[in-house]
């Protein structure tokens, strides 16, 4: 281990997330238009008293991947004004990863309507959750912008944030306890009902949601519910074997990181070709190295739900309590 | 998936883990105090204690111990050098025991088959309890070659392990004084439990005259039956199970076997020395955010559920701490101060799971990053 690279490294990217965070609520140097122009074509609604929360995790993790990768490259300058104005036009996902993302996150907000939730969204205004700060053990900083970010939710009259993503979920609930994040959250798998999905797949587990919010076997009756069936291997997807992608490494060993990726994908087509993924960073970090598919691209609305008739419900943690929030679904006024 | 056929077959071991936990944990509360009694329950054995504060002190002392240690033969007690065995020991190497006995012209073996290979191949341990997994057949085979010219790298498992017993036989008979480790050191005995499978520590805790044991002051719990406890589970969640041997030392060999009367030594060592080592686990054991790390057990289960040790192995930590993978990143903490290794843990998870001990790893390395990104 190169323990200067590893201080060089947490010197940068403390310096470049906390300010970028800080004055523009996100990470780094991002096209905000782009990121949130998949709404556009369904009309979601702006703002409301109910939000569907991406925090940029579909749209940017190619980005943030990238930024992880060019940051040796960069060095110092990435914080200077001149590379993160560059940065927001040089580094940007591709077409084809911005069609896979917008194609995501419409079925998302598809599946979450289906089941009777009306939510709107904040499109370029969407502050990022700080997540990158928790992975790297930046706590006060974290602290910090979370007391900003809830301040930005409150500021708007939010009620309801219903989260996408695992990084997101995992980094509310850790304000939540910090700083009094109260802002109800839920993760969408605590909101969707009737979904349909089919086929047979590998379930690489969300290490943050299976194992560290607790939900694996939850997470598994979710999937089984839809029709799809999962091939297990307790090698291989066990709640203590399973394994990580890398993606939590990029920014600081990207090599490490994606050695990490290929050890983990070689690992999960041993068992089944097909992977089935739940989390933005996994997509990103094993769809070069198997054929994936996130959850929400293989998962569908059975059937548009009549108002007022959604299955608001509870899904158990494994643990045995209620879903972080314990928030039964909204029901529209019928 | 050792560990979870044992598990299956034996499942009192859950039982025994759980219980542990919240024996130790108790210990972690007021550890100082329980040092204290142990120390005090060696002492009334006819053993001597000490509490090193740091490594350097420790390794003082068990150099001093050796050097007046009484000798076997003739020439060597008119001023010769001391013949050490050593039993596979993490704070031995913490301290840095072995090399600095070397260093002082005393002659010293390790006698646990992997560290004996370690030390071959002047190495470092790549696992707490397998220390040489990384190494092949034909490699240990041409390392064996240097102290038995019949063996080399097409030699067979069974001709490897038959040549380091010949060779370590010897050193068994010729040893003066056997430094092992411990499971677990029972306050209420100041008895030291260590759990073992070849019979090294057998021969290394008998065959000398002098028994030094050198360990971490978090290995203290209450009584002799959660030190026994302790080593059950150890041994169950290294994947060894059930273990060939278990040793209780408590204090010198003595008998009464002549008109009732107790005199020390009898067969085995004439005298006991626990040196329990601080090196900043004192300090760990009043920090509430790393406190819960004291309850490791050292079976190495979380290294083989960790993606990041997967792949770096010994590179993750290097050779500054014998402690690796995630329990070792905040063990390294503890003991050396040092919270850079914790950046590359990328929060899997695996750790907490396959832990006995239920030890929350992720949340602790999260905040030894903190503590890092601190130090900037």
């Amino acid at each position: 281990m190169d323990e200067d690279k590893i201080k060089d490294r947490v010197r940068l990217i403390r310096s470049l997330v906390t300010r970028n965070l800080m004055r523009d609520y996100v990470p780094f140097p991002m096209d905000r238009k782009l990121a949130s122009s998949w709404a556009l074509p369904l009309d979601v609604p702006r703002g409301g008293d109910t939000l569907i929360y991406t925090s940029y995790m579909y749209q940017m993790s190619s980005v943030f991947k990238s930024y992880g990768r060019l940051l040796p490259k960069i060095g110092s300058l990435a914080s200077s004004s001149l590379v993160q104005g560059l940065g927001a036009r040089v580094i940007k996902p591709s077409d084809e990863e911005m069609k896979r993302a917008s194609s995501i996150l419409s079925n998302a907000y598809s599946l979450i309507r289906a089941s009777g939730v009306e939510a709107g969204y904040l499109y370029e205004e969407e502050p990022y959750s700080g997540a990158l700060l928790l992975e790297m053990g930046f706590l006060d900083e974290l602290k910090d912008y979370g007391k900003k970010l809830l301040s930005f939710f409150r500021d708007r009259g939010t009620k309801r944030l219903i989260v996408l993503d695992p990084h997101t979920l995992f980094t509310l609930t850790y304000l939540k306890r910090e700083v009094g994040f109260d802002v109800p959250f839920q993760h969408y798998v605590d909101v969707v009902r009737g979904a349909k999905g089919e086929g047979n797949f590998v379930l690489h587990d969300s290490c943050v949601f299976s194992r560290l919010l607790d939900r694996y076997s939850s997470l598994r009756d979710f999937i089984r519910q839809t029709g799809i069936s999962l091939s297990e291997d307790e090698l291989v997807t066990g709640r203590a074997t399973g394994s990580c992608c890398g993606g939590p490494l990029a920014s600081l060993d990207y090599e490490l990181s994606e050695d990490m990726a290929k050890q983990r994908a070689e690992e999960l087509k041993r068992v089944n070709p097909r992977v089935l993924v739940m989390c933005p960073i996994c997509l990103s970090q094993l769809s070069p190295y198997a054929d994936v598919r996130d959850l929400l691209e293989v998962i569908r609305r059975e059937r548009k739900l009549e108002v007022g008739h959604s299955q608001g419900g509870r899904l158990k943690r494994d643990g045995g309590g209620e879903d972080p929030e314990g928030i039964p679904v909204r029901r529209r006024a019928g | 998936m050792a560990v979870e056929r044992i598990l299956k077959e034996y499942p009192y071991v859950v039982e025994l883990a759980e219980r542990l936990r919240e024996t130790k944990l108790k210990v972690i509360g007021d550890l100082e105090a329980y040092v204290e009694r142990a120390m005090k329950s060696v002492e009334r054995n006819g053993g001597h204690a000490y509490l090193a504060k740091t490594k350097d002190e420790a390794r003082k002392i068990v150099t001093d111990v050796v050097r007046e240690a009484p000798a076997k033969e003739e020439g060597k007690r008119k001023g010769g050098k001391r013949t050490v065995v050593l039993a596979k020991s993490n704070v031995a190497y913490e301290i840095g025991l072995r090399e600095g006995l070397i260093k002082q012209g005393f002659e010293a073996w390790e006698t646990d088959l992997g560290e004996f290979l370690v030390q071959l191949r002047k190495g470092w341990p790549v696992h707490l309890v397998l220390p040489s997994l990384d190494l092949t057949r034909e490699e240990a085979g041409r390392l064996v070659h240097g102290i038995d010219k019949n063996v080399n790298e097409d030699s067979s498992i069974e001709q490897i392990v038959a040549a380091v017993r010949g060779f370590l036989f010897e050193k068994y008979l010729a040893a003066d004084v056997g430094i092992t480790g411990a499971n677990a050191v029972s306050a209420d005995t100041g008895s030291v439990v260590l759990v073992e499978n070849e019979g090294n520590i057998r021969m290394d805790t008998v065959m000398p005259r002098t028994h030094v044991v050198v360990t971490g002051v978090e290995k203290v719990v209450p009584t002799l039956r959660d030190a026994l406890d302790e080593a059950i589970v150890q041994s169950a969640y290294a994947g060894l199970y059930p273990p060939t041997y278990i040793n209780v030392t408590t204090g010198p060999s003595s008998t009464a076997d002549i008109e009732s009367h107790r005199v020390s030594p009898a067969t085995g060592p004439r005298d006991f020395h626990l040196v329990f080592l601080d090196d900043g686990r004192i300090a760990a054991s009043k920090d509430e955010n790393v406190r819960e790390a004291l309850l490791c057990i050292k079976c190495g289960r979380c290294y083989f559920a960790c993606p990041v040790y997967r792949e770096l192995g010994r590179e993750w930590v290097g050779t500054g701490s014998p402690y690796n993978g995630p329990t070792g990143v905040v063990w390294n903490y503890i003991t050396n101060g040092d919270p850079w290794p914790a950046f590359l843990c990328a929060h899997s998870g695996g750790c907490k799971e396959a832990c006995p001990m239920k030890i929350d790893l992720p949340t602790i390395i999260r905040y030894v990053k903190s503590a890092g990104e601190k130090k900037l």
